[in-house]
This record gives structure tokens, C-alpha cells and sequence, in this order.
């Protein structure tokens, strides 16, 4: 009651700085508005996501975004600075897992991650999910799966008019990234041993030079950039 | 978490200048009723017998700094998505003092000499006028001064982390420090009326 009256006389302005002082000393105790390094996380939401394999994007998929020059999102290379330096997917930036969170990704922002395997990636996609990052994918397979199917793609073993129509596709997109069609032409004039060996026995050529394709790996176009600041 | 609106997508480019639209009107008008169309009262800030502006523009930062930290704090909006400006120790202090000076000379910011000069008011025109003027100079000497502009970079720093202090607590100083200098305003305020008086 006695508040209640202390209240009644005091004028309007006294009252507000009274409800100020009020919620700037709560805030005291209620926490950091960027999280801190605490998160909480959506179990099942996340188990329904991996299970539905809705976070991956496939090399052949990753490969048109780079050709179409796409800038709505941003494809994180999480090895080494070394093995980044060796090379590395065209536009891609080089984060380390342990600097994921204080890289400047923004929640909103689509990220694709890849490492070697899928190890790196698959634990640093469920680090950026669980702090809330709403659009994070995976590159599958990894940067293996890149070299695959991307850089020195082998026809399968005697292949069907289709499977050699996709080919021919595969291999324009390998040759844009400096990669070597594994025995494309041989193969598709088909000799079945010569394509087993492509399948299995071919070594790998050396990574294409960091050159290729002109200009891709600079800095990556921002595209239409948010305006920001006043 | 759903907002910022537009940085989760809500609505597009075309439709934030709408909203921008909407948001500068109020933002004009309430700086119009707050009477800071008017040089002579914006000017009496810097000779202490009028605190208008102090009062009104901390009013909004605090008011603006509670909501804002309640709101994450609470997960409705994710304050790593609000855009802060970089920080440029030396020049930003250069450019405060010339915008202070120009505020004394003039009578306006930036943003009042529109709102005055919406209100018709021919200093308020003459002002903004200088300011395209002000604008078309610094683009054509940008290149002079670029070095400056863009040295003693602090990247994007906010004071609990430049003084390693909990958000929490900056939160609750600022809020001190805003009652004490509305305190210090009206007290000032005061003096300088009973020095009028005296005169």
C-alpha cells in the first residue's frame, strides 16, 4: 500500500525514471542478449532435419551454383589454412571449426560447409544449428566427393545412352573447374575394359592450379548486398 | 526469434523503403513536436538554458537500449543480426567536432535541418542546401582524405566489450547515467534561468 501511495505522488517523469532505474537493474541479472556461448537446442527438430537429409547439397548441385555465379550464399572451407591453401573449392572461405562462431556468419545467411570427409562438416553444421543458424548445409561427401564427381568424373562401367548423355554434361562442368574427366572420350565409344579401369584403377591427376576458373577464386562477388548504417 | 523483419526475410527491398518511408515520417514528426525544428532552441543546448535535446535524445536511447536488450534477452529478436557501425576512433572524433561546430553555427543535425526545413522554414532549406553542398565537397576530396577516414579502425566494438563488462550491467549504467544527466539537465536548466533572472 505504501508503494502504491509513494506512487500517487509522484509526478509522470519520476514514475518512468523509477520504471528505468527498474528494468536497467533487472538486466543486471538477466543475461546476455547475444547468448554467450550457451545454447540450447531443438533435439528433434535437428534429428528430423539429418533424418529427412535436408542439409545436404551435392557436388554436381554446388558445381552449378559456382558456373551460375550464384552470391546467395556462402561456402565455407573448414580444413587447414594449409590444406586451404593447396586448394580449395572456387569461392570458397577458409573457417576453421574452433573460429566458426566468431567469423561473422550471419543467422539469416545460407552456408554451405565442407570438409575432407564429412566428419568436420557434419559437426560444424550441428555447431552453427544449434545457435540458431537457420540455413546450413553440408556439401555431401565432402570435399572426396567433390573430387569424385566434380573434378575426375569416371563413367560407370558399360553405360547406358544416359548415363553417357550426363557424362558429357559432367564433363564440360569438370573441365570449367581445371578437373580431368576420367577417360570420357574412350569410354563413351565404348570398350568395357578400358571403363572398368576409369572406374577403378585410373590415378588421380594432379589438383587443378588455384587459377581455375579465371578469376573464381578471389574474394566472392557480394551480389546484391544489404544497405546498411545510416 | 523472428526479428529483424527484414533480415529474416519478411519482407523484401522494395518494401523496407516503404517501411523507411513510414518510420522517417514518425521519426521527423516526433522530432518536430519535440520543438526541434527550431534552430534557436537546438542552439540553446550548447549555452545550457535549454536541455531539450539532451533530454529527448537519451530518452530515446535508453528507451530504445531496454527495449532492444529485453527483446533478445527474451529471443524475439536476434541482436547479432542488427547492423552496428564500425568504429573509426579519430576520425569519428574529428567528424563529431565538426558536425558540433556546424550544430552551434547553424542551429541544426543533419536530420532536424530536414524537419525544419519541411516545416518551411528558410534557414532549415538554407541548411540542407550545405549539406548536399557538404556531401558533394567530401565526395570530391574523398580521395585526400581517405587515409584518415579510414584509420585507427576498431571493427565493430560495443562498450561491454571494449570494457569487459556483463551486457547486463552496461545496460544498468547507461540507464544511471541517463537519469543522472537528465538530473544535471534540469538542475543546469534551472541555474541558468535564475542567472537570466538576475541579469
Amino acid at each position: 500500500m505504501k508503494i502504491a501511495e509513494a506512487l500517487q505522488k509522484m509526478s509522470l517523469n519520476a514514475r518512468l525514471a523509477a520504471l528505468l532505474l527498474l528494468f536497467g537493474f533487472i538486466a543486471i541479472f538477466a543475461g546476455d542478449p547475444y547468448g554467450g556461448d550457451k545454447t540450447e537446442i531443438d533435439a528433434r527438430e535437428l534429428a528430423l532435419i539429418v533424418d529427412k537429409q535436408v542439409d545436404h547439397v551435392a557436388a554436381a548441385e554446388l558445381a552449378d551454383w559456382i558456373i551460375q555465379n550464384r552470391s546467395d550464399y556462402r561456402l565455407i572451407d573448414l580444413r587447414t589454412e594449409k590444406e586451404y591453401g593447396e586448394y580449395h573449392i572456387p569461392t570458397s572461405e577458409n573457417i576453421t571449426l574452433a573460429g566458426l562462431t566468431d567469423a561473422g556468419l550471419q543467422r539469416n545467411e545460407k552456408i554451405v560447409l565442407y570438409s575432407e570427409g564429412g566428419i568436420h562438416s557434419a559437426q560444424a553444421w550441428f555447431l552453427l544449428k544449434a545457435r540458431g543458424y537457420k540455413a546450413v548445409y553440408m556439401l555431401f561427401g565432402g570435399l572426396e566427393e567433390w573430387k569424385d564427381k566434380v573434378l575426375y568424373p569416371a563413367v560407370p562401367e558399360n553405360p547406358t545412352p544416359e548415363q553417357r548423355v550426363a557424362f558429357a554434361k559432367i564433363k564440360e562442368v569438370s573441365t570449367y573447374f581445371g578437373g580431368t574427366p576420367q577417360n570420357g572420350a574412350a569410354a563413351v565409344t565404348a570398350q568395357p575394359q578400358t571403363g572398368a579401369t576409369a572406374v577403378t584403377a585410373q590415378p588421380q591427376t594432379a589438383l587443378p592450379k588455384l587459377s581455375l576458373p579465371a578469376g573464381g577464386t578471389g574474394p566472392k562477388p557480394q551480389g546484391k548486398k544489404k544497405k546498411e548504417g545510416c | 526469434m523472428s526479428a529483424p523483419f527484414y533480415k529474416y526475410g519478411l519482407f523484401n527491398d522494395e518494401v523496407s523503403l516503404i517501411v523507411a518511408v513510414f518510420i522517417g515520417i514518425g521519426f521527423g514528426f516526433f522530432l518536430e513536436r519535440a520543438g526541434f525544428g527550431n534552430g534557436r532552441k537546438l542552439a540553446a543546448q550548447f549555452y545550457f538554458s535549454d536541455m531539450t535535446v539532451l533530454k529527448v535524445m537519451f530518452t530515446a536511447i535508453v528507451t530504445a537500449m531496454v527495449g532492444v536488450y529485453y527483446l533478445s534477452v527474451l529471443g524475439v529478436l536476434d541482436l547479432s543480426l542488427v547492423y552496428i557501425n564500425p568504429t573509426y576512433l579519430a576520425p569519428q572524433i574529428a567528424g563529431g567536432l565538426i558536425l558540433g561546430i556546424g550544430f552551434v553555427v547553424g542551429g541544426y543535425c543533419p536530420g532536424t535541418a530536414c524537419v525544419s526545413a519541411s516545416t518551411g522554414r528558410y534557414d532549415g532549406w538554407a541548411y540542407v542546401g550545405g549539406l548536399f553542398g557538404g556531401i558533394l565537397v567530401f565526395g570530391e576530396v574523398f580521395k585526400l582524405v581517405e587515409k584518415f577516414y579510414v584509420s585507427t579502425a576498431m571493427g565493430k566494438v560495443t562498450l561491454p566489450q571494449l570494457l569487459h563488462l556483463p551486457y547486463g550491467l552496461m545496460v544498468f549504467l547507461v540507464c544511471v547515467m541517463a537519469l543522472g544527466a537528465f538530473a544535471a539537465a534540469e538542475w543546469g536548466e534551472k541555474k541558468m534561468a535564475a542567472k537570466r533572472e538576475g541579469e
